[in-house]
């Protein structure tokens, strides 16, 4: 039980960190990305080639693995950072599924290793010294550090003046244009930053998990991340946290229910996903602002000045 | 070369029924419907479901998939999208995700996730201008034509279509000119899906049907879609035609000459098929670079 109970925080630690990063690129600055399981997987696959392929150590990997993450955010925001929401959601998700399509069709690092097959013994840092249990409740440490720093900087971030001009590109470009922000560049910015920590949120599932492989990354999990974030409340990132404590629940708690129904796994499997999109349609259409709503900052010392806030 | 072309056909003619139904939908609601794709695994495991467990002939259980997936746009319509009228455009993309995901699921957990066959006897292709052809390739392009004609001639004779022009151009016009929109907008659900069912029991007929079916051809119907204009049913039509044959002709070209130029000395130098669906996503990244608008569609940014 212990060993389930340190399995599920660690994930949802994971996956906090997942939901955090799309917060700061959707909450705050209304992006639209549909393919945020890009970045998790060359946060994992980019830390897995360092260190099983290339043999560098796991610090080294995971800089590796966020930077490359970040990398592609700024590349994928580049040549799109001018077009509009729906067209920048497919080409997210259509820029998701060709990272994915690399993967699955590139062998990286021998014969039987990468492509479809993908990698496995991808080191986990300790595991010799402190064994199964011990290893277990160090990485759980370890992520619950990487979750502290993550919601550090995004808060941090959020109260500087360059998140409150990435929530006024969300309201519209002609506000930060008035003020002379670039909204294009703040776009770019915000998609390094966010791909660069939902890259570490990869590395830290690869080296937990100790095996990668393609159909990790489908968009089925972009779809996870996403009702992480409407469930908890965009713009909100304790709503974010929230968020992943309550999918992840519902996502493991089926593992219990696998005995107690008699319903195969693979059918259950299903029935979840059809759960979590039925409550992410019931979220959007009676709790539009999420269990913890995005907080109005109002400004004392400005107030109703011009006859509104 | 005439079975590059056929093959090319074949493709443009289900990507178009799944990309007009979609710019349909996106005319008079101004939001992308992710979910609208998955009426294709819908409609084809209905066509199944009729042709195998109620031993129906096969094309009346096809008109039978398509009414469903007709009926159930205007049931996704009337449960999800209706109440979210007043919503920013994000909000509509993220919950026609989220149907999607439900729709896909329940059909998965319905028929399993392994590959099913609409029950048709093995045939002997034959011979067409140099090119392997079977009757049931020729039907999907078949039907597919006659769709497209169909609906022109809906979209050009009847009040119908003239009001869902109407209705695309300005909605806020349209219904001060006495159109009663939301009569506009079940018909738009209605026959977008039902396009989109056809497509896809097309697309069970040419290859195999399987939950995934709609979801992975999303990325090449969306760049039909956008390529022609989005919004533009005649666009959409073109685009799929232009896409279905930069898939097979991408595929087939050699591209040696260019492995030449750069040093790289091969005789033969082919895109891995592996990659066929990053063809569209080529193509779509340089249709939003160089014409956001799309062939046909005004801008509209």
């Amino acid at each position: 039980m212990i060993e389930f109970l340190t399995y599920l925080l660690t994930i949802i630690g994971i996956w906090a960190i997942l939901a955090l990063s799309l917060n700061l690129q959707y909450g705050l600055t209304g992006l639209v990305n549909l393919g945020h399981i890009a970045f998790f997987m060359l946060g994992a696959y980019g830390s897995t080639i360092l260190t099983v392929v290339v043999g560098t150590n796991v610090v080294v990997g995971l800089i590796g693995g966020v930077l490359l993450a970040a990398a592609f955010g700024a590349l994928i925001a580049l040549p799109t950072a001018h077009l509009q929401q729906d067209y920048w959601a497919i080409s997210t998700l259509a820029a998701a599924e060709i990272v994915r399509l690399f993967f699955k069709n590139t062998t990286i690092g021998g014969t039987y290793q990468g492509g479809p097959h993908g990698y496995s013994d991808i080191p986990q840092p300790l595991l010799d010294t402190l064994g199964n249990q011990g290893f277990g409740i160090f990485y759980l440490v370890l992520v619950a550090g990487f979750v502290a720093l993550s919601w550090g900087l995004v808060q941090w971030l959020t109260g500087m003046p360059f998140g409150r001009a990435l929530k006024a590109i969300r309201e519209g470009d002609e506000v930060p244009r008035a003020l002379g922000k670039d909204a294009r560049w703040l776009r770019i910015r915000a998609m390094a930053l966010g791909g660069g920590v939902a890259g570490l949120a990869g590395v830290l599932y690869a080296h937990f998990n100790a095996f990668v492989d393609p159909t990790y990354f489908k968009p089925l999990e972009t779809f996870i991340v996403w009702s992480m974030v409407i469930l908890g409340g965009a713009g909100n990132h304790l709503g974010a946290l929230v968020g992943s404590l309550i999918i992840q629940a519902i996502y493991n708690s089926t593992r219990f229910l696998a005995g107690a129904v008699p319903i195969d796994a693979d059918t259950l499997g299903s029935l979840r996903m059809v759960a979590i999109g039925v409550l992410i349609i019931l979220v959007i259409m009676f709790l539009p602002n999420g269990l913890v709503p995005e907080r109005v900052r109002r400004y004392a010392h400005t107030r109703r000045r011009q006859g509104s806030d | 070369m005439a079975q590059i072309i056929f093959d090319s056909l074949i493709r443009s003619s289900t990507l178009a029924l799944l990309a007009v139904g979609l710019t349909m939908v996106y005319s008079v609601l101004r939001f992308p419907n992710f979910a609208h794709v998955e009426f294709a695994p819908l409609g084809a495991y209905v066509a199944l479901a009729g042709a195998t467990v109620a031993g129906l002939p096969l094309a009346l259980s096809a008109v039978i998939g398509i009414a469903v997936c007709g009926g159930a746009g205007i049931l996704a319509d009337r449960l999800v999208f209706q109440h979210l009228r007043d919503r920013s455009p994000i909000m509509l993309m993220i919950a026609a995700f989220a149907l999607g995901i439900a729709i896909r699921e329940t059909l998965r957990a319905i028929f399993g996730p392994s590959p099913r066959n609409f029950p048709l006897p093995l045939q002997a292709p034959m011979e067409v201008l140099g090119a392997s052809v079977t009757t049931v390739q020729l039907v999907i392009i078949a039907s597919a034509v006659a769709c497209m004609l169909i609906f022109h001639g809906l979209l050009t004779y009847t009040k119908l279509g003239v009001a869902m022009r109407a209705a695309a151009d300005n909605p806020n016009l349209a219904q001060a000119s006495g159109i009663f929109t939301e009569r506009i907008i079940r018909a738009v659900w209605f026959i977008g899906s039902a396009f989109a069912g056809l497509g896809g029991i097309l697309l069970g007929l040419d290859t195999q049907i399987y939950p995934m079916m709609g979801f992975s051809v999303i990325v090449p119907v969306f760049c039909a879609a956008i390529l022609g204009g989005i919004g533009s049913p005649y666009g959409a039509m073109l685009g799929a035609l232009v896409l279905g044959f930069a898939e097979n002709v991408g595929l087939s070209i050699n591209f040696a000459f260019l492995g030449s130029l750069v040093g790289v000395d091969r005789d033969f130098l082919f895109i891995p098929a592996g990659y066929k669906p990053a063809i569209a996503f080529v193509f779509l990244i340089a249709v939003l670079l160089l014409r956001p608008q799309g062939i046909m569609g005004a801008a509209r940014r």
